[in-house]
């Protein structure tokens, strides 16, 4: 801690990442354990939980991984509710299904609905509640949002239904948890290269679109979004709450 | 995966860096290393910050300048070889409702918070294009708005007016120092314990009303906003750009 300049410091806290195995919840994981975070991991393959371990571990901070399905209420309530330590929730698995509006199947509607609204609010319910319950003098909330949370974009009606779903949620919880001292944000990523978007990139026209709406002439990295959100996870960004860091090389600005 | 606030080999400059935020950006600027110029219209202020930079072991370079006179700005450029920063902070507020703003008044707000704040960016953005390697290095412009850049608030029309033009041009900026890899976001804060906001705050009856406006309960550090800026100034915010960094404990989410 400097004398106006504050430390991205997370020593002595404990995060929880959904979504952890892969792509962001797997580098976010990373960067909260390099700030000195405790990570504890959900996620629905044990082998690539096992092996984010090993790297976790090797920062010298604690993981707890956990191999479940965000859906599964019931197995996520009981984890969650026997929790000792929690100070942080990366609110991040979700999927996506790009299909044309006037041909979104119903089974797409109702995975990206159960994902990316149902499973997140849920389990930003239940860890506020535990932070609340272990009686945290603070916390910090991030929920992965997306560009598709501010505007629309091909293929993504559904995807921008949740997403912007996502950010009144945001909002919302910044207020009624505010008075804990629990702070809410999201994060507002263009599209990440991760192993979830290689096909989008794959296909020439989208990756032209996606340059085309990027005026930065670059791709956001996994590491660009998780500095971002181990930046609100920490009192670095102590007075900032129900507010979204836009991480899309000037997108959204046009 | 994380990337550290770093700012080692930058040249930033700040306006307004005698009090408050502008003086707070400064030294948080130093301490993340970079080279800070320093301008304010009261020299006794300048020497002030410069030793609390140097007490960080930062370094400093001090110019007597009043933004709204473009001579003497473009004077204070012509000083300087490189410019990789601006922190476009210098402005000010004069409350008044609506039907009673004083036309001098609205002149001397709209003069110093949008005129000036533009035509610096302009001369700043101007030198940063100039260095050969701007692509590869970057650079950064950070306009000091405010949470009233996003809503409106009783008595803050002219200063609503400014911010939100503020907004405008950091987006249109945005787009177009792109290519040059030059990145251009605000901070929002909302009221920050500065020598201004102190001096509004003696109305207790005002101070209250707009405390419980602010759902964490309690008013900005200016460490949390220069931290906000020092996270935009360098690479921890690489692909951000042409978006609001809103440091306002929640204000603007309800």
């Amino acid at each position: 801690m400097g004398l106006f300049l504050k430390d991205i410091n997370l020593k002595g806290k404990t995060a929880l990442i959904t979504g952890a195995t892969k792509g962001l919840g797997r580098g976010t994981a990373q960067a909260i354990a390099e700030a000195g975070g405790n990570v504890i991991a959900i996620g629905r393959n044990q082998s690539e939980l096992n092996s984010l371990g090993k790297i976790i571990r090797k920062l010298r901070v604690k993981y707890v991984s956990f191999d479940c399905d965000v859906n599964n209420y019931n197995r996520i309530e009981s984890f969650i509710s026997r929790l000792k330590s929690l100070d942080i929730l990366v609110n991040n698995a979700g999927t996506n299904i790009p299909e044309p509006f006037l041909n979104v199947k119903k089974t797409s509607l109702e995975t990206l609905l159960n994902v990316n609204t149902k499973a997140a609010f849920n389990i930003a319910q239940l860890c506020a509640n535990q932070i609340i319950k272990l009686k945290k003098k603070q916390g910090s909330i991030i929920n992965i949002s997306s560009i598709f949370g501010l505007v629309a974009g091909q293929k993504r009606s559904v995807y921008s239904m949740t997403k912007f779903g996502v950010e009144g949620l945001t909002k919302g919880m910044a207020l009624d948890l505010a008075k804990y001292n629990i702070r809410v944000n999201s994060v507002c990523p263009n599209i990440v290269l991760t192993p979830r978007t290689k096909k989008y990139f794959a296909d020439k026209k989208y990756n032209k679109y996606i340059k085309d709406s990027t005026p930065i002439n670059k791709v956001v990295t996994v590491s660009d979004v998780a500095t971002a959100v181990t930046f609100l996870a920490s009192e670095a960004s102590s007075m900032i709450t129900g507010s979204s860091v836009v991480i899309d090389g000037g997108w959204t600005a046009k | 995966m994380l990337k550290k606030i770093n700012l080692k080999n930058k040249i930033a400059l700040v306006t307004g860096a005698g009090k408050g935020l502008g003086k707070a950006c400064s030294i948080a600027l130093a301490e993340a290393g970079a080279k800070v110029i320093i301008l304010s219209r009261t020299k006794s202020d300048l020497i002030k910050v410069g030793k609390m930079i140097k007490k960080t072991k930062g370094s400093s370079k001090a110019f007597v300048c009043d933004v709204t006179n473009i001579e003497e700005f473009k004077n204070v450029l012509k000083k300087i070889s490189r410019l990789d920063i601006l922190v476009n902070n210098a402005g000010n507020n004069r409350p008044e409702h609506f039907t009673k703003v004083k036309r001098e008044n609205m002149e001397y707000l709209t003069n110093l918070n949008m005129k000036a704040a533009f035509n610096v960016a302009q001369l700043c953005s101007q030198k940063m294009v100039k260095a050969k390697n701007r692509k590869k290095i970057g650079g950064s412009i950070i306009h000091m708005s405010s949470q009233l850049g996003k809503v409106g608030c009783e008595g803050r029309n002219v200063y609503n007016m400014n911010k939100f033009g503020i907004e405008g041009l950091a987006r249109g900026m945005a787009v177009e120092l792109a290519p040059y890899n030059i990145r251009v976001n605000t901070v929002c804060p909302t009221f920050v314990e500065t020598p201004m906001v102190k001096n509004f705050f003696k109305n207790k009856k005002f101070k209250k009303q707009m405390l419980s406006n602010i759902p964490l309960g309690r008013v900005a550090k200016e460490s949390d906003v220069a931290t906000a800026v020092a996270f935009l100034a360098g690479e921890t915010s690489e692909m951000i750009t042409g978006t609001s960094l809103v440091v306002d404990g929640g204000w603007t989410a309800k």
